[in-house]
């Protein structure tokens, strides 16, 4: 827990000037330029391949949606630290 | 009414809750964006009219219960209308206290669902003999609600004066794409006009982004610190009014009754005005925003459900908000719904009792119990994993989508486009209440402007 929480710190010291404060949370802007690039054309990319049935290009598009959260989840890593009070004492 | 009837419309009332307990957690998921399409589909489909009730009503008790759990973990709103929530959660965040205002909320929503249910259904019998003649009135009940809601906010003639323009701004670009032939004449861009006004602000701050020197001036900070407080667990199946001190009860139960009656006001309108109300006079920050919260998530989860209800019961129109943005599919998809052979037509009051009574249980019996025993642990993955980019970029995506789905390319800027002009609206006060009504009465507001 300590070690990751170091790594996160320098790797944030190094793209400090980057991180602003969105909706009450911490975000990267080019982190943040990334996830909507990865969510937009995964949305788009299954709506626009879907066959052309009633509903299933919508249906493409939320699975794209869901692809395009996980992926971000997985390249991008949160700018929170967790701690739990009690812990400290 | 035959058991295998009955145990089909639980299987569907598991299924709507499991889909938006889940689907709740997940920030930024517009009420419309997402129960609209899914009820679209499963009509579409060939689903049974009361089967897709049930759905409907499950559906939103459960997305109601865990929309709370963004706003608490992140000040980021599961929908618009826990979006008024986010102030006052954001006090109990700051103090450690996310998995409190969680729970608070969604024993909040329980007592909402509580009195919403059997109160609706009663409202809609007395409203029956008079459903058609309040049918003829819509636009100027939405009209005079967009006037009465921007009397009460704080800078009430900026309100008042952005009425007539925004109507024009929303009627000008379906003008524009008849004219150009993006949509057929019949066509009425709604859905993604309704997700434009709902990321207003979110666009218009990402849009700033652009801006050199707003950029740098800016708050920078490298990582946003939480510290959370170890809850004890709940032990049993959890009360909502043990969770709840009295007070808190007693104010969420008496603004979900109102929010039933005037279930053809704006929810989120309702919401604000209500919270403000019941929790302006406390002055410990904490008990003040708890009260809010509690009350705030029951209004709106009365408001939901009366406004989904009361029209499909009494009107057959979608004469309130909720019946126009995320309960549209009941009332209209054709070829399966249309204006004159939709449920209010099909289902009898026997099917609506049935129908609502299963779908408000399961859900709140399902998602209560795991969003009020696991809030602490949700909130730890949710911090720990999911980073907040990638929920704006979800958001952002599905506008994209919808908007794209509504009108073609022409409409992503269109959606661009309202959501600046919503985005700025709001930050001058000038809430999603009256933005709403704005967009709902806009055709009406803007015949009448020409002689």
């Amino acid at each position: 827990m300590d070690e990751k929480s170091t790594i996160n710190k320098d790797s944030e010291n190094i793209e400090r000037g980057n991180n602003i404060e969105v909706w009450e949370d911490v975000v990267n802007i080019k982190d943040l330029l990334l996830s909507i690039l990865i969510c937009a054309s995964a949305a788009m990319g299954g709506y626009l391949i879907a066959p052309d049935d009633p509903q299933k290009p919508l249906l493409y598009g939320l699975v794209g949606v869901v692809i395009g959260f996980l992926v971000s989840s997985m390249i991008i890593k949160p700018k929170r630290t967790l701690r739990f009070e009690d812990e400290e004492k | 009414m035959d058991l295998s009837l009955i145990m089909e419309l639980i299987a569907i009332s598991i299924f709507g809750a499991v889909l938006y307990t889940i689907i709740g957690i997940a920030p930024g998921t517009d009420e419309t964006a997402v129960l609209m399409p899914v009820t679209l589909i499963l009509v579409l489909s060939g689903l049974q009219p009361i089967s897709v009730l049930a759905f409907f009503i499950s559906s939103i008790v459960a997305k109601k219960l865990t929309d709370s759990i963004p706003v608490a973990i992140a000040g980021i709103p599961g929908g618009v209308l826990s979006a008024p929530m986010v102030e006052h959660a954001m006090v109990l965040k700051n103090r450690g206290l996310p998995d409190v205002s969680i729970r608070k909320m969604a024993s909040g929503s329980v007592i909402g669902t509580l009195i919403a249910v059997p109160l609706s259904l009663f409202l809609a019998n007395l409203l029956i003999p008079f459903g058609e003649t309040i049918s003829k009135y819509s636009n100027e009940i939405f009209f005079g609600g967009a006037v009465f809601l921007a009397l009460m906010t704080k800078n009430r003639w900026l309100a008042l004066l952005s009425i007539v323009p925004f109507a024009l701004l929303i009627q000008g670009l379906r003008h524009l794409y008849w004219g150009t032939g993006a949509v057929p004449e019949d066509t009425t861009v709604f859905t993604s006009f309704f997700l434009g006004i709902t990321v207003g602000p979110i666009i218009l701050k990402l849009l700033e982004l652009l801006n050199k020197e707003i950029r740098s001036n800016l708050p920078r900070r490298t990582t946003n610190d939480i510290v959370l407080k170890q809850q004890e667990k709940v032990k049993g199946f959890p009360n909502p009014f043990k969770i709840l001190d009295k007070k808190e009860t007693g104010s969420a139960a008496f603004s979900s009754v109102l929010g039933v009656f005037t279930f053809f006001m704006s929810p989120a309108g309702m919401t604000i005005f209500l919270g403000e109300v019941i929790s302006s006079r406390i002055k410990d920050p904490i008990k003040k925003a708890t009260r809010a919260i509690s009350s705030m998530d029951g209004v709106t989860n009365a408001a939901y459900i009366s406004g989904i209800l009361i029209p499909l019961i009494a009107i057959g129109a979608p004469l309130s908000p909720t019946a126009l943005g995320p309960g549209m599919a009941l009332f209209n998809a054709p070829p399966v719904f249309t204006e004159d052979h939709n449920l209010h037509h099909i289902l009898s009051m026997g099917d609506f009792i049935v129908a609502t009574v299963i779908g408000a249980v399961i859900a709140i019996s399902l998602t209560y119990f795991v969003t009020v025993k696991y809030s602490q642990q949700i909130c730890t993955f949710v911090f720990k994993y999911i980073p907040h980019e990638a929920l704006l970029g979800v958001f952002l995506a599905l506008v994209i989508m919808l908007a794209y789905m509504d009108a073609g390319l022409i409409n992503i800027g269109g959606v661009i486009l309202i959501g600046l002009v919503a985005g700025v609206l709001h930050r001058w006060g000038v809430n999603y209440g009256i933005q709403f009504m704005v967009l709902y009465a806009a055709p009406w507001i803007v015949g009448n402007l020409v002689f």
